[in-house]
């Protein structure tokens, strides 16, 4: 009888658990159905970009060799991330963020980096990454907060290649620097869209930052600009880049070492030139001009055909992004089953309520003119994002500055896409929803407030904004 | 066998010499063989800042060196104390001031052991009235013009209503959400050129309501006292745009070569001989701070007097490039 009374108990609370359990909200995750992400905003074509977008789509597919190659791919290296753009920008579809398997875990002794290995923090499944080293280390191997680094720090080599010839370089010190604290991921940022956040002039973003202003939420924010001409710059995780085609020519040559037009020289590592005392004076000459055809190793092509050949690769990148639509939003998923328009709409009223919505503004506003395709022109920019940068605080800080972000300043990610995204915030740390919202508080964060005003509201209306978040 | 000693001996330095060469690795720049290192970057700390708020001395209180200490807020240089209900805590602080010159003081919620049948939040936030890019001249047009542009989520609930908070003058309004059922109570009162705002809320109107009740306790500084604007003793008194027109004899502008297109707010307190006694930058790099004071030494101002005795003054300037202003009506409706 007494141990009857005790299974009766014991049922009770695993019954209350499980109650609780299904209570509690619940990240719709991934949402696998094809929303059509990936296509052209291309509708109408009078000046006939169309080609260009479609071969930028395929140049954004080739794989780089360091030489010889047989389709002409040369410039890779000597110090790369990856060897092809869409290895890294593929989720959901091309031109997207990092995939659910890490192309970067298969590098290191393969063919791609025979000599080298794989960094401690790449993983089979885990976010395609890149590493930066917030500080420079000294010549005796101690980390120096004095000396700020914050530059790419290329996971891999070209050591060993049977395309590159001598050249031997050592690996950045990823162990030493997770043991130092120094060191922060990025992962990559997807570009459904961009040629429309491009196209938002300096004027409507203006405007939008006053009038968010005004809101009881803490929330201030400001802009990244431009150096030279102190314009509003907009790409990347803390708006350092201007324009795509500057983003595309620095990432070609950071993340894959193929020096370029906008970037003519190989690329050291931020310290292989000499800064912390390592000696060294830049790149050792057996690796440099490893195509052995000069510099910059991606140019215009003059005398190619069709036209769209003619232009440099960097160009080409820059005019995919550019005309690849806004993903589109769709229906969501959850534990099998379909959640339904009004739980979504009803999750997008409670993101403006509660505050989410003054720096993840879904419409920042319409783009100017535009000279490229009508599709650019006078439309919403239905980004979730107001393009500006905005004190994050010590929890998703990683002491980088890029412009004028400082080291805990990141630009509101654009959140259109969320929804078949795998991997969430700058780093990738973690594939959860919720997660992903409650790092947005602490110390020194604008958007603790908010995340207080999630945390307050009920479980179910936690949940239909989660539902919302997977619809975008 | 002397023989077999030497070459066994030149095989080893060999095999060590390869096994050197393979493995030795650099220190400095981006390598380091110290997996044991004594200094680490220490975790939850921004060392590396972008535009940030600073002073030339550390002894002249600024706004955003308010604090919670044993359950209660207090903020020197508006002469703010605020005792927290029992259980509430900062938990976390809130950003460095803005470009536009908005200030989070603290945001407060209820401790772990708080009990209740939903939680609340208080955000203590002021606005710098030299720095507004809004159409609103003091606190009470801030709560207008807030009101005047809600957002079509909420709904008005109280409309700006004059009350007295601590013997002191606020303006009080309230608005909800229906959807998220989350209301706000929002009282702001003009202290020292600042539009300081204590922002409620909660699901729980009966909670607010005590909330409320409880702000009741709270030590602000009497209407007519130095620190509400109006200056004397240690307080100066603030005027807007002083730093214009006749009131500058000798002004040299600041050269700014790093760092030129972003707003840098700056709050000074000139001294009753008119030089510039103290600099509050609310947000600038470091360049641009040092560029600022170095040019200050070079400024010089009218004394400003009152009853015909000079006195200190308070102003802002606004250097780099300013906020653009909004529209809207701020106005009584």
């Amino acid at each position: 009888m007494i141990k009857t009374a005790k299974r009766a108990t014991v049922f009770a609370l695993a019954m209350l658990f499980l109650a609780g359990m299904a209570l509690a909200q619940t990240d719709p995750g991934v949402q696998s159905a094809s929303r059509g992400t990936g296509a052209t905003i291309i509708t109408t074509d009078p000046n006939g970009f169309l080609p260009f977008f479609q071969d930028g789509q395929n140049r954004f597919n080739d794989i780089e060799s360091v030489s010889n190659s047989p389709s002409n791919n040369n410039g890779l290296g000597p110090r790369f991330n990856s060897n092809q753009c869409s290895s890294c920008h593929s989720q959901p579809a091309v031109g997207g963020t990092g995939a659910a398997v890490n192309p970067q875990f298969s590098f290191a002794g393969s063919p791609v980096a025979p000599k080298d290995s794989t960094p401690y923090f790449i993983t089979a499944n885990g976010p395609t990454r890149e590493a930066r080293f917030p500080f420079f280390f000294n010549a005796n191997g101690g980390v120096n907060t004095g000396n700020p680094n914050g530059g790419v720090e290329d996971l891999f080599t070209v050591s060993g290649r049977s395309d590159a010839g001598s050249c031997s370089l050592q690996q950045p010190s990823f162990n030493a620097a997770e043991q130092a604290n120094d060191i922060i991921f990025r992962i990559p940022t997807p570009v459904f869209g961009a040629g429309l956040i491009e196209n938002l002039d300096d004027s409507t973003l203006l405007k939008n930052q006053v009038n968010n202003l005004n809101n009881n939420f803490g929330i201030a924010g400001a802009f990244n600009h431009n150096g030279n001409d102190g314009t509003i710059s907009r790409f990347g995780w803390k708006a350092q880049n201007k324009s795509l085609h500057i983003f595309a020519g620095e990432a070609y040559n950071v993340e894959m070492g193929v020096s370029n037009e906008l970037f003519p020289q190989d690329r050291p590592l931020p310290g292989e030139d000499g800064n912390g005392g390592s000696g060294l004076t830049g790149l050792p000459s057996n690796c440099l001009n490893l195509t052995g055809t000069g510099y910059p190793e991606d140019t215009s092509n003059p005398t190619s055909t069709p036209q769209a050949a003619v232009l440099d690769d960097v160009s080409a990148f820059a005019n995919f992004m550019r005309f690849l639509a806004p993903p589109p939003t769709g229906g969501v998923v959850l534990n099998g089953q379909q959640v339904s328009a009004s739980t979504i709409a009803a999750g997008a009223s409670l993101f403006t309520a509660i505050g989410c919505a003054t720096c993840h503004n879904s419409t920042p506003g319409t783009t100017q003119v535009s000279n490229f395709v009508p599709a650019l022109s006078g439309a919403p920019v239905n980004a979730f994002s107001d393009i500006e940068i905005h004190h994050m605080g010590t929890g998703l800080a990683d002491n980088v500055s890029q412009g004028g972000a400082g080291g805990d300043q990141f630009r509101t990610a654009p959140l259109w896409g969320l929804g078949q995204r795998i991997f969430l915030l700058h780093d990738g740390r973690t594939t959860n929803l919720n997660a992903a919202i409650e790092a947005h508080q602490g110390h020194g964060s604008e958007a603790t407030n908010v995340e207080e005003n999630f945390d307050n509201l009920s479980q179910q209306q936690q949940q239909e904004i989660l539902d919302f978040l997977r619809s975008l | 066998m002397r023989c077999v000693v030497l070459r066994f001996l030149g095989l080893g330095l060999f095999v060590s010499f390869l096994a050197w060469g393979q493995s030795a690795q650099r220190n400095g720049g981006d390598f380091s063989n110290d997996t044991h290192p004594v200094t680490k970057v220490p975790t939850g700390v921004i060392l590396v800042k972008g535009a940030w708020s600073s002073a030339s001395d550390s002894v002249t209180p600024v706004p955003e060196d308010g604090s919670v200490t044993n359950n209660v807020f207090r903020d020197q240089y508006f002469g703010m104390t605020y005792a927290l209900p029992r259980d509430w805590t900062e938990k976390y602080k809130g950003p460095p001031p803005s470009d536009s010159g908005r200030y989070v003081l603290a945001q407060i919620t209820p401790g772990d052991s708080f009990k209740g049948p939903a939680r609340a939040s208080i955000l203590i936030t002021a606005q710098d009235m030299f720095f507004t890019p809004l159409p609103a001249t003091n606190a009470q047009e801030l709560i207008n013009y807030t009101k005047n542009n809600l957002q079509a989520d909420y709904k008005l609930e109280l409309p700006p209503t004059q009350t007295r908070i601590g013997g002191r003058p606020f303006t009080f309004f309230a608005y909800w959400s229906p959807v998220a059922e989350l209301h706000w109570y929002v009282a702001a009162s003009e202290i020292r050129c600042h539009a300081v705002e204590i922002v409620l809320s909660s699901r729980d109107t009966k909670l607010l309501e005590s909330l409320m009740l409880d702000m009741s306790k709270m030590e602000v500084p009497a209407e007519a006292s130095p620190t509400a604007g109006t200056g004397g003793g240690d307080v100066p008194v603030c005027i807007k745009d002083y730093a214009s027109g006749e009131n500058v004899i000798a002004r040299v502008d600041p050269v700014f070569t790093e760092h030129r297109f972003n707003p840098v707010p700056v709050r000074i307190i000139i001294d009753k001989e008119g030089k510039v006694k103290h600099i509050h930058f609310l947000s600038a790099f470091p360049d641009q701070a040092k560029a600022i004071t170095d040019a200050f030494k070079q400024w010089k101002f009218k004394p400003y007097l009152r009853d015909r005795k000079p006195v200190e003054v308070e102003t802002g300037i606004m250097f780099g490039r300013g906020l653009r202003p909004a529209t809207g009506n701020a106005s009584v409706e």
